[in-house]
């Protein structure tokens, strides 16, 4: 036991230590700082005023008023902030892959999967994710003990797919050397989460619920804060989630069996 | 254009045409992002329209159709190569270009016509198989005057966002961090709400879409598909098409000189 709290400090001061530098080099370009966080602000304003927009003529979308409609797109966003805030490192494995840089990861005494996806701490999306969390708060949105467990378990559920898809999109990487358009994809296939799985076909909405369960990262939290989600669905987001990771995790060892070092 | 100069350029976009059947991974995960972009959106509008046959003044069919056009005129209108000019402005790779007999601009622009040649075909088959999927209501314009004022405004909207672009790209000269990344980055953002992406712009309260309507990203998306649905006058047509080439003249004549006056600046960083 010991020995377990004395490895997750050194892993929770390598990850301090990174979050830091990164820190520190996204602040070096101002301008750029500025640039990015107006652009992920605006994206943000123009889907909320977007929806407003529809709400004009029309009350409902698939059953939902425009409020939960808005709590829907919130939920979304405090999920893929939470992967894209954490696990921005992704984005640059495919250069360690090709470039062989990834060998001296696996020579260090940890674990590397963990340096792959934590390498760099997006900053630029803790403003966002500060507001999402203010205005969820703002919904006005009470719930009793019961519905406020469903809604952590969902919550937690969803934060361990989005961790699961990273570790099997850097899984893949190695594999295939393939991971900006891979990563690029699971981010549309999760946009698709802004509003509720309810406005899909029933085959994609199988799709996103089993295949690749953004549904169940996304969209169940969302319904889990308003209320409407039951005990048998939350049993079942907890399977869907557990086995996402145990695949994931497996694929990555898999993987790393496959990683051919090929150029350095 | 000179006969010999002609071949030249020719030449670069069948270079280009080629270069993009070696990556064909690359170009199917990015044709495959495309289908996801438009599904999300064409099921939110369905489920929009789904209890009122009518809403925002416009026909179920009239909306989807817009929808799933928006996907066609992207591929001719967004569809680029050049978007590459701000990585070789930022890279210091400009400089190869600059002792060469070719024109910078003509060189991305048959670079451009290749990929979206490219990505239209793709497209096309795109929307043959969702039309078979999702069977929606789709409008058909029969009108040979609207459909010829469609294809104009098309091939003036690609045009209008080549040089829009490249301006773009050119901020890189003065901003060169990240290769010019924020800044487009930020500009793809506004683009995709103000060009028509989302939604047909006329939906906006008219006082947002007097304002809107006149910038010139109106002019990609949403100006060529509201002529397909025969929702201006053939006045209306004619006033936007002569907008158009008034915005093209105005951004190439912007473009050039921002070009010229990055290249007093231009340090080649990376070299």
């Amino acid at each position: 036991m010991a020995d377990k709290l004395k490895r997750l400090r050194i892993y929770w001061k390598i990850w301090w230590t990174s979050s830091i530098l990164s820190v520190e080099s996204s602040l070096e370009n101002r301008l750029g700082v500025i640039f990015l966080l107006s652009g992920k602000i605006v994206r943000f304003v123009f889907f909320i005023f977007f929806l407003v927009v529809i709400n004009r003529q029309v009350q409902q979308i698939a059953g939902y008023s425009l409020n939960q409609m808005i709590t829907f797109f919130l939920m979304f966003n405090l999920l893929d902030l939470f992967g894209q805030l954490f696990f921005r490192g992704i984005y640059w494995f495919r250069d360690q892959v090709v470039t062989g840089e990834f060998d001296f990861k696996l020579t260090k005494p940890v674990s590397p999967l963990f340096q792959a996806l934590t390498r760099h701490t997006d900053i630029l999306d803790l403003p966002l994710l500060v507001a999402t969390v203010i205005f969820l708060f703002r919904q006005g949105i009470t719930l009793t003990t019961a519905q406020s467990m469903i809604f952590l378990i969902t919550l937690i559920s969803g934060m361990v797919i989005v961790t699961a898809i990273h570790i099997a999109v850097a899984a893949l990487g190695v594999m295939t050397t393939e991971v900006d358009h891979t990563i690029m994809i699971y981010r549309d296939l999760s946009m698709m989460a802004r509003v509720p799985v309810d406005v899909y076909t029933d085959s994609v909405r199988a799709l996103l619920t089993f295949v690749i369960p953004i549904a169940v990262a996304y969209t169940l939290p969302a319904k889990s804060l308003l209320g409407l989600v039951t005990l048998p669905t939350v049993i079942l987001a907890l399977a869907i989630s557990a086995l996402a990771l145990t695949l994931s995790l497996r694929l990555w060892h898999y993987a790393l069996t496959q990683y051919s070092s090929a150029s350095s | 254009m000179r006969m010999s100069s002609f071949k030249k350029y020719f030449q670069v976009a069948k270079t280009s045409w080629s270069g993009g059947f070696v990556y064909r991974l690359n170009f199917v995960m990015w044709r495959v992002r495309n289908v996801v972009q438009l599904i999300a959106i064409y099921f939110l509008w369905f489920a929009v329209m789904s209890r009122n046959s009518t809403a925002f003044n416009y026909t179920t069919a009239q909306m989807l159709t817009y929808i799933l056009g928006t996907s066609l005129i992207r591929a001719l209108v967004f569809g680029q190569r050049s978007i590459d000019a701000q990585n070789e402005i930022g890279s210091g790779d400009l400089n190869n270009y600059l002792v060469k007999p070719i024109g910078y601009f003509k060189y991305w622009f048959s670079r451009d016509i290749a990929d979206k040649l490219l990505n239209i075909l793709f497209s096309i088959g795109e929307i043959a198989i969702l039309l078979i999927w999702l069977r929606p209501e789709i409008y058909l314009q029969t009108n040979p005057l609207m459909l010829a004022g469609f294809l104009l405004a098309s091939l003036l909207a690609m045009v209008m966002y080549f040089y829009f672009s490249f301006l773009v790209s050119m901020t890189t000269f003065w901003i060169p961090e990240e290769n010019g990344w924020p800044q487009r980055f930020l500009i793809f953002v506004v683009l995709e709400f103000f060009s028509g992406g989302l939604f047909p712009l006329d939906i906006l309260p008219p006082a947002v879409y007097a304002v809107i309507g006149k910038l010139p990203s109106a002019y990609f998306l949403n100006a060529p598909l509201q002529i397909y649905l025969g929702r201006f006058s053939a006045t209306e047509m004619a006033s936007t098409l002569l907008m158009m080439v008034i915005w093209i003249a105005v951004l190439r004549i912007t473009a050039n000189w921002t070009f010229r006056k990055g290249l007093k600046i231009y340090g080649a960083y990376g070299r």
